[in-house]
């Protein structure tokens, strides 16, 4: 790092953190990254390495056993706005509406009924959901739910996205379209994303660099540069490039040849 | 099972209860024990009337079949009527319901949303609530004397307690991710509590509301049964005070309209909160 | 369990008696003694002993085995109580739960004693039955079959189809089925029900045994202490029976750990 540049957006050092319990499980060690300003960044790893905790103690719901994580150069004392967090389970509030969902940020933060309407209104649109505005959650398919949950921490503007594999529990097709309209959102506010999958092709498709973690404890085990222009499409998903990214992640996250670990 | 079926097995099912019943009395032959259902009906009559008449015909009968027990006339001279009674415990039940729930709840939701509170308090929690309301009945008679308090207490105490539980894992283990998601969007405090603890608790918290419901009435009863000279307890001991029931043989017929009278007013209530429960949590999915 | 927990119950437990000494003194000088109990006057009434007195008075009723005999006819009543009840509660629920036609037959018995406060139906079995044992015992039998019946049936009904399609597919017949597929599945909210029940059996038998109360008994113990009063026998005689619910829940809590050992937990 240059002196006098700014410090990273999202920044880890030798992070190390253990579950208690009857069997202690030793989740993160010497775990180290950086993150800059309005980078798109895929954490891959299999099942079980970590990426969730990692996660967690961005968003401020963990502290690290041991390092520490930095935001912008300071440190992360709790959950905020400030770092939207999308989690893993579904999390959509069922006895609020689509729209009351979404503008939750916005009453925390005390705004007016017509400003938050505002909003609410443009985000609602842009992943195409207006009819639905003032339908109960249990009307929307998963995708959908999921997306309004992207959408609702969206609507506070942080400068920082965290997602755990938010797609994770959708069929193909469905997780394909998802992944299309988060490329979208992002292209047109750009925001630093911190995107959590144990899928390589998932990650390749929407990151700039993909972060390779390996099996717990989960420490950086390789790091990718995804230089492939945006937009992209389903051509791109069959791309010479692509697929020659695809194979060397494929290799260093250990997922080809052995069926039984 | 075809709804229409399923009602027609619980009629018959009902008419089979009453029948074998009647059956089974005029069989047994001894009043005193399984009074036939025409004597029941007549003292369902007898202690819905005007109570104060003693030497009407209803009751008079009635005393013929039951020389020795002079729980109705105890009754009856006492003024208590059926509805009077049943009003009162209601009364009980209700008060009981409305100062212990909000307490019970607001423990249970500490609890469930704080483990630091959680480790603190839980093993208070349950040395408090092994010991049975009702026992604590005469040590509160010492403290508060012998009016509308102490039994009104016990009630309280055993429907907060009932209550917490429910709400506890209603608060820990279901609204645990929406309170993550909440103060991940910068929510906290009052907001935290009422838009999204509360909610995301409630299908819990009707569950522990109807089950704090039953245990209002037995409690209300049992007070009534150990120190009252008023409501279904009351009725059901036969009247008179704490050292006069032990001696006063009891009548079966009242007895068993009392029972009757009490698992209605118990099924009615339980229907309500039912409706109501169903009509909070409109938005759960199925 | 982690050590962090434990200690935080310690230190909350340990605050609560520091707490209540605290009370004790406090109320020595400063508490009525005095206390009118509707007919009469009481004099020396300690309204919050201390913790030498609850002292004595306990090892005075621990030594002329007053308390201890007590405990085991109270005891023994709850014991025989939930046998019976649970035994008859789920046989009943298994049956009815695996029946449908059963289950409507049944429905209108099982509402009317769901509803009928407990207690209520103690002035009927002791004209039924007498002022002994068999009054009370039965009185909980009720209560406990009740809420196990409850448990049974919603054990049966609760079981995923998922399990009884598989098993069918295997090409298990339906006695199989009920006694390798759904009697383990509706283990869970039987043994659940069966820690409900022992909580309803302790606060019946206290009740039942206040009302009828008859030498020795810890219904006995309470109303006697009522009555002079003494208020440190009372306190020893709920901490006793606090200390016997806890220990029937303890047993109940491992017996439905043991029964769902294979269930999945949440944290």
């Amino acid at each position: 790092m240059t002196a006098g540049a700014p410090p990273p957006i999202l920044e880890a050092v030798d992070v190390g953190y253990c579950y208690p319990g009857g069997t202690p499980t030793q989740a993160l060690e010497g775990l180290s990254l950086e993150i800059a300003d309005g980078e798109f960044v895929a954490l891959l790893g299999p099942v079980g390495c970590g990426k969730t905790t990692l996660l967690r103690i961005f968003a401020g719901f963990l502290q690290p056993a041991k390092g520490r994580v930095r935001c912008s150069g300071a440190s992360i004392d709790g959950p905020g706005w400030q770092r939207g967090y999308v989690l893993q389970e579904e999390a959509i509030f069922p006895w609020m509406t689509v729209r009351q969902n979404v503008e939750f940020g916005l009453l925390a933060k005390g705004l007016e009924p017509d400003d938050r309407g505002k909003v609410s209104d443009e985000l609602l649109e842009l992943i195409g959901l207006t009819a639905f505005a003032d339908a109960y959650p249990r009307e929307l398919s998963t995708g959908m739910s999921k997306m309004v949950e992207v959408v609702r921490v969206l609507a506070t503007d942080p400068s920082i996205l965290l997602l755990d594999e938010p797609f994770g529990a959708l069929d193909a097709q469905t997780r394909q379209r998802m992944q299309d309209a988060l490329a979208q959102l992002w292209a047109q506010r750009r925001k630093t994303v911190l995107f959590v999958t144990h899928d390589a092709e998932e990650a390749l498709y929407l990151a700039d660099r993909v972060l390779v973690l390996s099996p717990r404890p989960g420490r950086v085990k390789a790091t990718f540069a995804v230089e492939i222009p945006r937009p992209r499409s389903l051509d791109t998903r069959f791309s010479p490039e692509f697929l020659a990214l695809k194979r060397q992640i494929w290799a260093a996250a250990g997922l080809e040849g052995r069926f039984i670990r | 099972m075809v709804i229409a079926r399923r009602s027609l097995l619980w009629m018959v099912s009902l008419l089979a209860l009453i029948g074998v019943y009647t059956l089974a009395a005029r069989l047994v032959s001894r009043p005193d024990i399984l009074p036939p259902t025409e004597e029941i009906a007549t003292a369902f009559g007898a202690l819905l009337g005007r109570g104060v008449q003693l030497g009407g015909g209803g009751e008079h009968a009635h005393h013929q079949h039951h020389p020795d027990s002079q729980q109705m006339e105890t009754l009856l001279q006492e003024g208590v009527t059926l509805q009077a009674a049943l009003a009162v415990t209601t009364g009980r039940v209700l008060f009981g319901l409305a100062v212990g729930l909000p307490l019970g709840a607001l423990f249970g939701l500490l609890l469930g949303a704080s483990r630091r509170a959680d480790d603190y308090l839980h093993p208070i929690y349950i040395l408090v609530r092994s010991v049975p309301p009702l026992a604590f009945i005469t040590y509160i008679m010492l403290w508060l004397g012998h009016g509308e308090a102490h039994r009104l207490i016990p009630v309280v105490y055993a429907v907060a307690v009932t209550m917490v539980i429910p709400t506890y894992h209603g608060a820990r283990d279901v609204a645990g991710k929406y309170v993550e998601a909440a103060r991940a969007l910068g929510a906290r405090g009052r907001l935290l509590l009422l838009k999204i603890l509360l909610p995301a608790s409630g299908p819990a918290m009707v569950g522990g509301l109807r089950y704090s419901l039953a245990i209002a009435w037995m409690t209300a009863v049992g007070a009534e049964m150990l120190m009252a000279e008023n409501g279904m307890g009351n009725l059901l001991v036969g009247g008179g005070m704490w050292s006069s029931r032990l001696q006063t043989r009891s009548d079966p017929a009242v007895i068993i309209v009392g029972i009757l009278a009490l698992a209605a007013a118990g099924w009615a209530m339980d229907a309500c909160a039912k409706a109501l429960g169903a009509r909070l949590t409109r938005w759960a999915r199925a | 369990m982690s050590w962090t927990r434990v200690r935080r119950a310690v230190i909350g437990l340990v605050a609560a008696s520091v707490l209540y000494v605290l009370a004790a003194e406090l109320g020595r000088g400063r508490l009525p003694d005095r206390i009118w109990l509707g007919a009469h006057y009481v004099e020396n009434v300690q309204l919050l002993p201390t913790w030498r007195s609850l002292l004595e008075e306990g090892t005075f009723l621990i030594q002329s085995n007053i308390l201890v005999e007590s405990v085991v006819v109270s005891t023994r009543r709850v014991v025989l109580g939930l046998l019976l009840g649970s035994i008859a509660g789920i046989l009943l629920g298994l049956l009815t739960g695996a029946a449908s036609r059963l289950e409507a037959l049944a429905d209108p018995w099982v509402t009317f004693f769901r509803f009928t406060p407990a207690l209520a139906l103690l002035p009927l079995y002791v004209v039924w039955f007498g002022y002994g044992e068999s009054s009370k015992v039965l009185l909980i039998a009720t209560n406990v079959a009740v809420i196990t019946f409850l448990g049974a049936h919603h054990g049966v009904r609760g079981v995923p189809r998922v399990y009884l399609d598989a098993a069918a597919a295997l090409g298990a017949d339906r006695w199989l089925q009920f006694r390798k597929v759904i009697l383990p599945a509706a283990f869970p909210s039987i043994l659940a029900s069966i820690r409900v029940a022992t909580g309803l059996a302790w606060v019946t038998i206290v009740v039942a045994e206040l009302i009828n109360a008859q030498m020795p008994s810890l219904g006995y113990l309470l109303a006697l202490a009522g009555a002079y009063p003494r208020v440190p026998n009372m306190l020893i005689g709920l901490a006793t029976v606090g200390a016997l619910v806890l220990v029937f829940d303890l047993l109940a809590l491992l017996l439905h750990a043991w029964g769902t050992r294979w269930m999945e937990r949440a944290a």
